[in-house]
């Protein structure tokens, strides 16, 4: 579903991404880990060309990326993303926040993306907050919002960038549960994050990442019972620790 | 103060005052349409435009007013043909102000969050949908008071027009003081007048502003 080969990227002197080599299959759960800075939301951003590839190969469903001929609006149609601050449009209400890309990009009418936006607020657990503006949200419910937005393209990818740390910690469970629940469904989900418990028991693989390089990636139960770089140890006992 | 002057010369303080209402009414749609174009090459990924876009605000805004109307006025007649001081002095407005509103609304755009434009192109909207649905509504919110400022400006600055025979109010009110030799009395009408166009507009924008503030 997505392959990375050999990906490099340069911002300026600045080597962000190193030799990246990554598949995803079909209904996989990546998490990636790893320190600030270490590029793995850069990343993800890749997939979405949010960033651009400096050279190397990008291909998300059999779609280069970084060509020019690639219609990238349609490609990101297949790609739900969610961010760290949520970026619900604040001028909206939360209805409108979900019905805006599926009325513009993929030319529903008005009452058939209503329809789906209500199903998924209902699954997210928040539809009663469909004629609010996103300001009298909690950041919970922002975020659940900004996941069901992604979902009502129903998109074959979801891209998830640090999606909890922005939240008060008693919120948090909260916007990991839909979480879980997307994964438990078969959603192609990459997750960059740095919830270890959601890494351990949701993750299909777990990726580590450190200065721009893929260090190390395994099943969950190998990657932290057992990790083998001496880089990933050393991370794992800083962020395990308490 | 002798308010004879007011009702004897009425018909010319009211010709003055439509002039007036004409040219800043014409200026202020000319510059508003010219100042967003410009605004926007400032902010397009395309460098001629913006390097266009920032020559522009910085020649126009940095001469004075007077000196952007002379251009105007002065200029034809070197290409061989005249522009009359209505035309002129209107042009000349639209253009002066129209660096200004390109800059309250580059200012405005800039100051909508970039996570805003990345939710929006990421689920797929084009940088046009985005602009017009996403980036400018909020933006809009943002511009409102210092255009409503550079409206204000562009009403005051219309008297401009009285240097190259604009038949605005300010002209007028010229030839009224000096067949009256009252002059301090007619300036205080005229100042009535320009009070009448922007105290209300002052209002309004004010309104304007605070019904979307409540909004969100």
């Amino acid at each position: 579903m997505i392959d990375f080969h050999q990906v490099e990227k340069h911002y300026g002197h600045f080597h962000v991404l190193k030799n990246i080599d990554l598949h995803v299959s079909e209904g996989e759960v990546v998490v990636v880990v790893g320190p600030s800075g270490s590029g793995k939301s850069t990343m993800l951003r890749c997939i979405n060309r949010l960033e651009t590839i400096t050279s190397g190969g990008l291909t998300v469903d059999g779609i280069t990326v970084n060509e020019r001929k690639t219609d990238i609006n349609k490609l990101r149609k297949e790609i739900g993303m969610v961010f760290q601050h949520f970026n619900l449009y604040p001028h909206k209400k939360v209805i409108d926040n979900i019905t805006l890309a599926p009325v513009k990009v993929l030319g529903q009418s008005k009452a058939e993306a209503e329809k789906t936006a209500m199903y998924y607020l209902e699954k997210v657990g928040i539809a009663d907050k469909a004629q609010s503006y996103p300001s009298q949200l909690s950041g919970g419910q922002q975020q659940r919002v900004a996941i069901a937005r992604g979902l009502a393209m129903k998109p074959k990818i979801m891209l998830f960038d640090e999606p909890t740390s922005a939240l008060d910690p008693e919120m948090v469970g909260e916007v990991l549960d839909v979480m879980r629940a997307l994964a438990r469904e078969g959603m192609t989900m990459v997750v960059v994050t740095h919830e270890m418990g959601f890494a351990k028991e949701v993750a299909d693989r777990v990726i580590f990442m450190d200065q721009g390089q893929i260090v190390e990636e395994a099943a969950p139960a190998e990657f932290f019972a057992s990790p083998k770089e001496e880089r990933t140890r050393t991370f794992l006992s800083r962020v395990l620790s308490h | 103060m002798d308010f004879s002057i007011l009702t004897d010369y009425f018909s010319l303080y009211l010709e003055g005052f439509w002039g007036t209402v004409l040219s800043s009414v014409l200026a202020l749609i000319g510059s508003f349409v010219l100042g967003a174009i410009i605004a926007v090459f400032r902010i397009t990924p395309v460098k001629g435009l913006r390097w266009f876009g920032t020559g522009y605000v910085e020649f126009v805004r940095n001469i004075p007013l007077l000196l952007v109307v002379y251009v105007f006025y002065y200029g034809p007649s070197a290409l061989g043909f005249t522009l009359d001081g209505f035309t002129a002095g209107t042009i000349g407005l639209a253009v002066y102000t129209s660096a200004f509103i390109a800059e309250a609304i580059r200012a405005g755009i800039m100051a909508v969050p970039k996570g805003q434009m990345e939710a929006a192109r990421s689920s797929g909207l084009s940088y046009i949908q985005t602009m017009t649905n996403v980036i400018l509504p909020q933006a809009i919110k943002l511009v409102i008071p210092p255009l409503g400022n550079q409206f204000i400006n562009l009403i005051k600055n219309s008297s401009v027009l009285t240097i190259v025979a604009g038949f605005d109010l300010m002209y007028f009110a010229d030839s009224i003081s000096t067949e009256t030799y009252r002059t301090f009395d007619t300036y205080i009408f005229v100042a009535v007048f320009y009070l009448v166009l922007t105290v209300p507009l002052s209002y309004g924008v004010r309104v304007w502003e605070r019904r979307l503030q409540r909004k969100y």
